[in-house]
């Protein structure tokens, strides 16, 4: 029942802080490959990350949370990942998207390809596919999101 | 070990495929480029083992047809066609990066994506994919390879 009145909500600081974090994963513009397509896809209008609080791409690394490392990683890129991943402030999180990203995919033959991102950078959820499709990369940010209150199962 | 014949065939989409000794590339493809076969589309290379063979793909706007000119080499070396087409400058250095070739007369001829340190040449048949290879960048931002992970790894 409606009074008007001011409620109380009890909680510790450690859940605040969890449910403020998990709640406005803002992800960085970068796209490497084809995934990217499916990573832009997730922001438009269909399939909006804006109701998770993904609220907008970042353009830059020092303003986001979130680094989804969206297509083939070449042994070229590898440094750089590196480096955005390094400038990004803390507490930050890395989905492996796609399974060239994962372990290679089907470049896991080549002389170029990193085999698996998680050799450069630590990976908190990785979303297999070749592509993902949008709704499955939202999942993987939900995921991210339980694992971020503690709640995944793994 | 094939005998390479210097002729004139068909392909299987009926594009004209001209075999060429590679001291007659060059003229050939002047001759060509004056028939109308204005445009570079594409130089290709091919490991055959034995011998190496380059592929220019060239296109007549005019005309709308494609028409492909052969060569081989035994030791690696081809004549530049930089001379006739400006495009070839980049797309002789990828071959030479990616395939070891080396094109006689290029302004440049340095490798076009890898590192001026990587060894060996990928796409060659010989090349030996169990020696990893990973590439770091230096303070200035050049990129350099390295047979051990480094620092950026």
């Amino acid at each position: 029942m409606k009074t008007g009145e001011p409620g109380i909500v009890t909680t510790t600081l450690e859940k605040a802080l969890e449910w403020g974090r998990s709640n406005s994963l803002w992800p960085l513009t970068f796209g490497l490959a084809c995934c990217a397509i499916e990573m832009m896809a997730i922001q438009a209008s269909k399939v909006d990350i804006s109701r998770f609080g993904s609220e907008i791409f970042r353009n830059s690394p020092r303003q986001s949370d979130l680094m989804i490392v969206s297509g083939t990683v070449t042994k070229k890129m590898a440094p750089r990942v590196k480096r955005l991943y390094d400038e990004m402030p803390y507490p930050k999180y890395v989905i492996a998207m796609g399974v060239c990203v994962i372990q290679g995919g089907p470049y896991v033959q080549g002389y170029s390809v990193v085999l698996g991102v998680d050799r450069v950078v630590p990976v908190d959820v990785y979303v297999p596919g070749c592509p993902p499709t949008p709704e499955a990369l939202t999942y993987g940010i939900i995921t991210l999101q339980k694992k971020i209150r503690g709640e995944a199962v793994r | 070990m094939v005998e390479f014949q210097p002729g004139e065939e068909r392909g299987k989409d009926g594009r004209r495929i001209i075999k060429v000794r590679k001291e007659n590339l060059f003229e050939t493809l002047k001759r060509l480029k004056s028939e109308g076969y204005i445009h570079l589309s594409l130089i290709t290379g091919v490991d055959r083992k034995d011998y190496l063979e380059v592929v220019y793909h060239l296109h007549s706007l005019e005309k709308n047809e494609y028409i492909s000119v052969k060569t081989v080499t035994y030791n690696g070396v081809v004549p530049s066609v930089t001379p006739l087409w400006k495009s070839a400058d980049w797309e002789e250095r990828e071959e030479y990066d990616l395939m070891g070739i080396k094109f006689e007369g290029h302004p440049n001829l340095k490798r076009l994506f890898l590192p001026e340190n990587w060894v060996g040449h990928p796409l060659r048949k010989d090349y030996d994919l169990k020696n990893v290879q990973y590439i770091n960048v230096d303070e200035d931002g050049e990129d350099y390879a390295t047979f051990d992970q480094g620092d950026g790894w």
